[in-house]
């Protein structure tokens, strides 16, 4: 009898739990759902679609981000896009990786104090100090410069070192030891020890320094001037009123490289995350 | 370690002379032999329909021999000067508003030209050159070439005038419809669609729809009764300590916006209807909508669509759209009293005043930045030319402010030129101080359309008589005054 009723509550609270989700999901779901449909609306504008999705679907948005380039040219968008997002990510792996390697292995002075300030420091919120950047860039020739971007990216990457120092402290210290008795210098037990063992933080660091370059557009808009130069988020800020469907089609797009990105490495990703985050 | 020492010295080096390298001026120092490339900013319509192209190529066949060379200088169109120039990214030749280059002149972003020195100088009207005069220190400069005017147009579907439209809304038989005539018509027919409309949530059927809570598109109630954005100072110079808007009778026109905004729906209130005007002009939704004239692109761009949706090829849709799309000037009498509800038949003339709208000249500057002033002559020497503005009104639908391309096209677009050598225009004020207008009146007009919807939702309207519209505009001007001169 007891155990009927507690059966019984559990079908309930598992029944309450399961529309609690989907409800959560569906607050979620409808803005993408609805963004994804809109961009297969025939009409270019917002306000031809009557009710919450559009009457008559096309793949013409598409077919216009891509062919119909005068005024807004998508292709040439996303490639300034990739190629700052490719670099930046790059660059930026690299020092992540060494930076929290470095604090993590070495004992050196003002150590703790380091580690303090970039703590401090990476709690500001980026844009505050644009203005900064932007005379900066002015005078070292830097502005309409896609270099410009990535020099940003990739130097203000190993601010957000902690996640990959909490992982490199998972790695048992008599791995090293044992290493240096065999007379590995610091360089080879660097590359030939830590960095097969950290796949996993190293795939979720060039994950994460691609997709902030992929969708910021502070930066880039203050950066840019010309329209050849521009990123995808910058572009489609500009495009007409009367334009929304493209808008659409150019935000869907935009998302799916990131999207099949994070689906393929996503196992690399969890494990990153959560082994990152054993130690802080 | 002295080699360690020795390497490190030569990357540190290398380090520096390549950051300094890339550290140097990286203006174009052209040489003697080397072709000067202008930086052209035009307006995005100009780009979208193509004319930029043909200007720049127009003009590079023609200075080839010169070593002169005009690019798109491919940026923003409202992209600012004041932040580029300085550092180099900015055009060197630019066009915009007489509001937004003057803003630039008082800020020195842009130069000062001889317009005498231009061919197009004997055919602009002294209202649009004036348009671009500066007055520093005594002295007047003009900082800009008149291409264009614009100011609010109405654009209609021929297709969607009454069937009876010459029997029962043309009194006077000119074959004008009265509702283009004068407001109370205008009022009458809107009222007419709105009272006919059979749909379920009565919302298929509009008359006359605008932003209300845009002041250039809607200044006609304000300046039609003696309102004016800043006075005069004895010299003829403006006087932005002067803020006139709630000067005249500007409650009255304010009042006759009240009574409109109650035949609209509440897109009237913010920018909805600025945005959907297109579609629902399309889709005959909305009888007649307020915009300017170089939007006449895409008016026809989306009602050439809907009849490509119905059947008829890309071609012909397009050519249906022209034909079909419609552009004329507002309603040229407003009612002295503001009671755009009185039977148009029962008013005498002196029952009229006349509609005055606000309206700008768009026009070619130089950039204070160049270093080809010379080459920026000559190209907008040949923009303004006579050929030239011809191609742009052919391809874009502009109202030109040279004489005699609008004698030759006549039509709306000598009407617009006329309405500006006769004083109907009231052109956007060209000094900085103008930017601070925008907001306040922003406000004020969106909130007076609102009115007749709190009644309608059954709340205590905010302006039920005129004192409330008057303290409210009053307060306009005060905030107005505040914003220029609190900071200054």
């Amino acid at each position: 009898m007891k155990k009927k009723k507690f059966l019984n509550g559990n079908r309930v609270d598992s029944i309450v739990t399961h529309i609690v989700l989907i409800a959560v999901c569906l607050v979620f779901l409808f803005p993408v759902l609805w963004l994804v449909l809109s961009s297969f609306s025939k009409s270019g504008s917002i306000y031809d679609i009557e009710g919450f999705f559009p009457d008559t679907l096309s793949f013409g948005s598409y077919k216009n981000l891509f062919t119909d380039t005068t005024m807004y040219d998508y292709p040439n968008w996303l490639m300034n896009t990739l190629f700052v997002a490719v670099f930046s990510s790059l660059i930026g792996t690299v020092l992540v990786i060494l930076t929290a390697y470095t604090i993590s292995r070495f004992e050196f002075k003002s150590r703790k104090l380091l580690m303090k300030s970039t703590l401090v420091l990476s709690m500001f919120p980026s844009f505050m100090g644009m203005t900064a950047v932007y005379l900066i860039m002015v005078n070292f020739g830097l502005i309409n410069q896609l270099w410009s971007l990535i020099l940003i990216y990739a130097a203000g990457a190993p601010m957000g070192y902690l996640v990959q120092k909490g992982y490199f402290d998972t790695i048992s210290n008599t791995i090293y030891e044992a290493a240096r008795v065999d007379g590995a210098t610091n360089f080879r037990i660097f590359t030939r020890i830590t960095l097969p063992l950290s796949k996993p933080i190293i795939v979720y660091t060039a994950l994460t320094q691609f997709a902030w370059p992929w969708s910021d557009f502070i930066l880039p808009n203050m950066l840019l001037k010309n329209k050849d130069l521009w990123t995808v988020a910058v572009g489609l800020t500009h495009l007409d009123e009367t334009q929304f469907t493209r808008f659409a089609a150019g935000s869907v797009f935009i998302a799916v490289p990131i999207v099949i990105l994070y689906f393929a490495l996503s196992k690399f990703l969890v494990a990153g995350v959560s082994e990152g985050a054993v130690k802080g | 370690m002295s080699k360690y020492k020795r390497l490190t010295a030569l990357l540190l080096s290398s380090v520096i002379i390549s950051t300094m390298t890339g550290c140097s001026d990286s203006g174009v120092e052209a040489s003697a032999d080397e072709a000067i490339t202008l930086r052209i900013l035009e307006n995005d319509t100009a780009k979208q329909e193509g004319y930029l192209d043909v200007l720049i190529n127009a003009f590079n066949e023609a200075y080839k021999d010169k070593g002169i060379q005009a690019v798109d200088a491919n940026m923003e169109e409202y992209s600012d000067l004041a932040a580029n120039g300085p550092y180099g990214y900015g055009p060197d030749v630019i066009y915009q508003a007489n509001d937004k280059l003057m803003t630039y002149a008082e800020d020195k972003h842009i130069l000062p030209l001889d317009i005498e020195e231009f061919d197009c100088y004997e055919y602009v009207p002294e209202e649009a050159g004036d348009a671009f005069n500066i007055n520093i220190d005594g002295e007047t400069y003009c900082c800009g070439i008149p291409v264009n005017i614009q100011e609010p147009m109405l654009f209609y579907r021929e297709d969607k005038m009454p069937e009876n439209w010459q029997t029962e809304w043309d009194d006077n038989s000119n074959g004008v419809a009265d509702f283009f005539e004068n407001w109370n018509d205008l009022y009458a027919y809107s009222k007419y669609l709105r009272d006919t409309d059979a749909s379920a949530n009565k919302d298929s059927q509009y008359g006359f729809m605008s932003s209300f809570n845009n002041l250039y598109l809607n200044g006609q109630f304000l300046f039609s009764y003696g309102a004016y954005v800043f006075g005069e100072n004895a010299d003829g110079t403006l006087n932005s300590e002067d803020i006139g808007l709630s000067k005249g009778n500007s409650v009255t026109g304010l009042s006759a916006l009240r009574q409109m905004a109650a035949l609209m729906n509440e897109g009237c209130i913010d920018d909805t209807i600025t945005m959907n005007r297109y579609e629902k002009i399309a889709d005959g939704t909305y009888f007649c909508a307020v915009s300017t004239p170089d939007t006449y692109s895409l008016f026809v761009e989306k009602l050439a669509l809907k009849y490509e949706n119905e059947g008829l090829s890309e071609a012909d849709a397009k050519a249906k759209a022209i034909e079909n799309l419609k552009m004329v000037e507002l309603p040229e009498l407003m009612p002295a009293d503001g009671d755009l509800t009185k039977n148009s038949e029962e008013m005498s003339s002196s029952d009229w005043v006349e509609t005055v709208v606000m309206g700008g000249v768009n026009g070619y500057a130089i950039s204070s930045y160049t270093e080809h002033r010379e080459a920026c002559v000559e190209f907008i020497n040949f923009a303004t030319s006579f050929e030239m503005i011809q191609n742009r009104m052919d391809m874009l639908g502009i109202a030109p402010t040279r004489s005699d391309v609008a004698e030759a096209s006549g039509g709306v677009t000598d009407t617009i030129f006329e309405s500006l050598s006769e004083g109907n225009i009231y052109l956007m004020p060209s000094i900085k101080a103008v930017d601070q207008i925008w907001v306040p009146t922003q406000t004020l007009l969106g909130d007076i359309a609102k009115d007749p919807f709190r009644e309608a939702a059954g709340e205590q309207p905010k302006y039920f008589s005129q004192q409330e519209i008057k303290k409210a505009i009053e307060k306009v001007d005060k905030d107005i005054y505040d914003a220029i001169y609190t900071l200054k």
